[in-house]
Parts: structure tokens; sequence; C-alpha cells
């Protein structure tokens, strides 16, 4: 099949790969860059070297979001767990179940920005969950959920969580109904009931698609920012205590104009992201010998 | 032995039910509140003990004040335009991108496609300040839609998905067209696509719910009120109305209430689609 040079196909990646080139690569190479700079973007970037590690790891602020960015991880297993168990009821066949499914996608679409505000005010002192809560005799004072010591963070979870799960749980699906029947059929002459039919076939059957879920949801988890942004209302909680590693990148540069410096975190998360991404590939090679 | 095992036969759906209906309640209660909060009128408490869903005298004040305090209007016009052009220019470009690397053999074939996959490693949370200052500084594109558009037309899981989905194109097919002289891009365009549409659709409805939720990029491109899109409105209106919560809560059903109507239109195609996607 050796032709003669054609310059055809380069022709029609052109327009990806122009865009790519400007858009992923040249940032990506420019921020490396731009991390050992001190830089304004008005004037030229001053290299400082490792200056702006330095200063980095004697930063209150950095390690809070570190902290947190890391915290942020929990929500993975939860997303998936629920995905996986909703995913296992809307499959069958019941009356109505469409219905169901295309209501749990809803806090998908919604996005997050339009979830987080009614999110924010649900949480407030005067909110919904303060007034059930007192209601029902569950707390004896209102708490203000979105400026607090350690309860902001939960509550952004919650937030990712509740427009997360509808989400994965159609990807899911998708892998469920890719597991042959006749595989559940021998199962059902074999005498399994309910529960040994899902351990024994849907949870293996899921695996590939359980990977993707967490290398997918845990890298949207460590970058979190709009839920941040939303709930504390680009505050950051109470003494920054909801900072995280993004939303301490965009705090330094654009309202503080350390652009050398969040350029510097960012190089940090980046190292954190693709270590996390290699794990997650390992442990699935991992899985798929055994 | 056997009367217990056909009771819990008769009673499975019902348990299936509850369990549905209680993650239902769940989904939509917050929505529910969004809903109430909106039309109730200054005189009623937002919050009572218990709280009450169904306000005493229901108002539309709230949905008055806010369309003619913000140009919610514009807003959603600027986020439809905004969203149309990166579904038909991510669909252009990605299904362009995705046919060689899926039917053709060039050099450097593989290496394009894995240096294409890789940037799904680097998400663009992390070089947004590069991204910015070659926005701002270089094209001189804030304020420009073109900010939001160009950067968002490439995706490299969208190419993933479409040369995934080209594989699976029988080689007999385009040889016939390349026997009857069709050219590439008419093989591209007539063979192709048409084959491939399940792939295309979810490439949209992917494309669409990420540009039309898109929030921090727009809201460092967008500094000129006229420019705001839903989203970017929506989150200064919290700025604004901090102490109106009813106006607020009118604002964000302003903005969700088209997402909603397209996908309650949608919706069969577009879970479908999705499952289409994970299979192939």
């Amino acid at each position: 099949m050796s032709r003669r040079f054609s310059p055809t196909p380069y022709l029609f990646l052109a327009p990806a790969l122009v865009l790519t080139a400007l858009f992923v690569f040249y940032p990506f190479f420019r921020v490396i860059y731009l991390g050992f700079t001190e830089y304004d973007i008005i004037t030229d970037p001053k290299w400082v070297g490792l200056g702006n590690f330095v200063k980095m790891f004697g930063e209150d602020n950095f390690y809070i979001s570190l902290k947190n960015s890391l915290l942020y991880l929990i929500v993975t297993p939860i997303i998936i767990v629920l995905a996986v168990s909703l995913a296992l009821v809307v499959n069958r066949n019941l009356v109505g179940i469409s219905f169901f499914r295309a209501l749990y996608y809803i806090p998908v679409i919604t996005g997050s920005i339009a979830v987080g505000t009614m999110w924010r005010w649900m949480f407030a002192s005067d909110g919904l969950v303060n007034s059930t809560m007192l209601s029902l005799g569950l707390a004896t004072e209102a708490v203000d959920y979105t400026y607090h010591e350690w309860l902001t963070l939960p509550v952004c979870m919650l937030l990712t969580v509740w427009t997360g799960v509808g989400y994965y749980m159609v990807v899911f699906v998708a892998g469920l109904q890719s597991i042959s029947n006749e595989v559940y059929e021998a199962a059902l002459i074999d005498g399994c009931n309910n529960f040994q039919k899902h351990w024994y076939i849907s949870l293996p059957g899921l695996r590939p698609v359980i990977t993707f879920v967490a290398i997918i949801s845990s890298s949207a988890a460590i970058k979190v920012f709009n839920e941040i942004y939303v709930v504390t209302g680009d505050r950051g909680g109470l003494l920054n205590s909801a900072y995280t590693m993004v939303f301490y990148i965009y705090k330094e540069a654009f309202n503080l104009s350390h652009f050398g410096y969040a350029s510097a975190v960012a190089i940090v998360l980046l190292i954190i992201t693709l270590t996390l991404s290699i794990l997650n590939l390992r442990i699935s090679e991992r899985g798929q010998e055994a | 032995m056997t009367m217990p095992i056909q009771r819990t036969r008769k009673l499975e759906p019902v348990f299936w039910y509850v369990l549905l209906i209680v993650a239902a309640i769940f989904t939509v209660l917050p929505f529910v509140w969004l809903l109430s909060t909106s039309i109730k009128s200054p005189n009623e408490p937002i919050a009572t003990t218990p709280p009450r869903f169904i306000p005493l005298e229901p108002t539309l004040e709230n949905y008055v004040k806010v369309w003619n305090y913000l140009p919610i209007w514009r807003y959603f016009l600027n986020s439809v335009f905004v969203s149309v052009c990166v579904v038909v220019g991510t669909l252009v470009i990605t299904s362009l991108a995705a046919y060689p690397l899926a039917k053709m053999r060039f050099k450097g074939r593989d290496i394009i496609f894995y240096s294409l996959l890789a940037t799904l490693l680097v998400p663009s949370e992390l070089t947004l300040i590069p991204s910015y200052v070659m926005m701002v500084r270089t094209f001189e594109l804030k304020n420009n839609f073109l900010s939001l558009i160009l950067p968002n037309i490439a995706g490299a899981f969208d190419i993933f998905l479409l040369r995934q989905a080209m594989r699976g194109v029988p080689d007999d097919l385009l040889e016939a067209a390349r026997i009857d002289g069709a050219s590439e891009v008419r093989i591209w365009w007539q063979v192709i696509l048409p084959v491939v549409r399940p792939a295309l659709a979810t490439v949209s409805i992917f494309s669409l719910v990420g540009a039309w939720n898109a929030f921090l990029w727009p809201s460092l491109m967008l500094t000129e009120r006229n420019m705001w899109t839903l989203t970017v409105g929506l989150a200064r209106l919290s700025g604004l109305f901090f102490s109106d919560f009813r106006a607020l809560c009118a604002g964000t059903v302003i903005t969700i209430l088209p997402i909603l109507l397209f996908f309650s239109i949608m919706q069969r195609n577009f879970v479908g689609g999705l499952a289409g996607a994970v299979k192939g």
C-alpha cells in the first residue's frame, strides 16, 4: 500500500492541528516558562529561577489549596458508588423508567453555575437546609454553611456529587447494555439471585467503564473551580478555608496580578494531575491482568 | 419455601419504585424550592420553620425586576450564538481531522494521533494564564466572541470519538467511491459523515452542554456587560442581588429554562447518543 506523497491527510488535519498548537501546546510550554518568572502582564516577564516555588512552600494558602484539592478526590468513589447503583436500578425494565432516567440527568444539564447559585442559598443561614434542620429539631441554631471553617468544602462536594451522578449514571447504563444478555440468562439458569447476578456479572463487566469514570471524575475533582466560586461567592470560604488549587491560581493571577507565581502553582497542579492519570492507568492495567 | 419467594417477586417492583422516587425527590427538591422562592412576594419570608413550598401570595414581580434590571434576553442570545458556533465549528473541524486518522495511511499518523490524545492530560485550567495573555495581548480578542469559540472547537476527545466511529465504515465503500472518481472531501461529506451520524450527535451534545455552561474562561474574556453570556450574567447577578434572593431565584429560573426545554425535546436522542459513544 505504499503510495507517493499526498498532502491530502495533512490538509484534513491542518485546522485541528493549528488550533491545538495555538491553544494547548503553546500555552503548555509557556506556562512552564512563566512559572520561573515574575510577571504582571504589563511589563515583560523577569526570570526569578526557583523563587516562586520557594515562596509557594512558605504560603499557608498554598497548603490549604493543596489539601482541599486532594480532599476533593473523595467525591470520585462516592460518585461511582451512587452512579453504579442508580444505573443498576434504571437499567431494569420498569414502567416509566425512561422518565426517571431523564429526571436524574437534569442537574447535569443545568450546570454548576446555575445549580450552584441555588445551592449557595439553600445552605445560607436563612436557607432551606437550615429551616428544615431547625423544624426537625436536628439543629438548635442556624449555620451559614457557605462561610464556615470546615463545612463549606463538603457543601461544594455535595454539589459536585449532585450534578455529577446523573452524568456518570448514563455512562454506566451504556456499559451495562453492552454486557451480553446470554451471560445473564446462563446465570439465571444456574440459579443466581439478583444480588449474585450483579456482583458476579455486572460489576466485573463494568470494570473498564469504572476505570474510565475514575480517571475523568478524579481529574475533574482535582481542578474544581466553579463550585467553590459560586458557593462561596468568590470569597473562598471563611479565612480562605475553601480554597482549591485552581481557585488559588485564579485569585493570585486575576485578582492580584501575580501571573508568574500563579503559573508556578499551575506547574505543581500539572504534576499532580499527570501523576494521578498514570496511577489510574496503572491500577486498571493491574486489574486487567488479575 | 415457594411462598416467600413468590411474595418477594411481587414486592420487588415496589421496592425499586420506592428507591426511584426517593432519588427523584433528592433531584427535584432544590428545583421546586427555587421555583417557589422565585414567585414569593417580598412580604413572605423565604425561610420558614417548617419550610413552605407553596407561596401564600404567588407573584411574578421578581421576574419583572430581573428582566428590567439585566438584559437577560441579550445574554440568552449571546449564549445561543456562542454555543451554536462552537457546536458547528467542532463538528466540522473534528470530523475533518478524524477522517485521515481513521482511514488513511500517511507519515506521522500515529505521532499526530497520540500527541492529540496527550492534550487530554493537560486541562485548560492549567494553561489559563498564557492563554489569557495570548488572547488579550496578541490577538486582542477580549470582548470578542471568537475568544470563546476558537479554543473550543478542536477537542481531542471529540476527534477520538469520531475516529473510533469512522474506523467502523467499511473500506470497500470508500474504494468504490474512489473508483467512481470522488474527491476525498466528497467522500468525507457524502460517505463518511452520514454513516457516523450517531457519533456526530453525541459530539454536538457534549460540546453544546460544555459551551452553554462554560464559566471561568468566558468570565475572563467578557468584561463588557452587553457581551456576557447567561452563566456570566447569572454569576454577576448573584453579586448584584446579594440581598434580594427572590430576584436571584427568578434569574436562575430564566437561565435554566431554555436548556431544560431543549433537553426535554432532545431527551430520547441524548441518552441514546451517549450510550452509543461509550459502546463505540
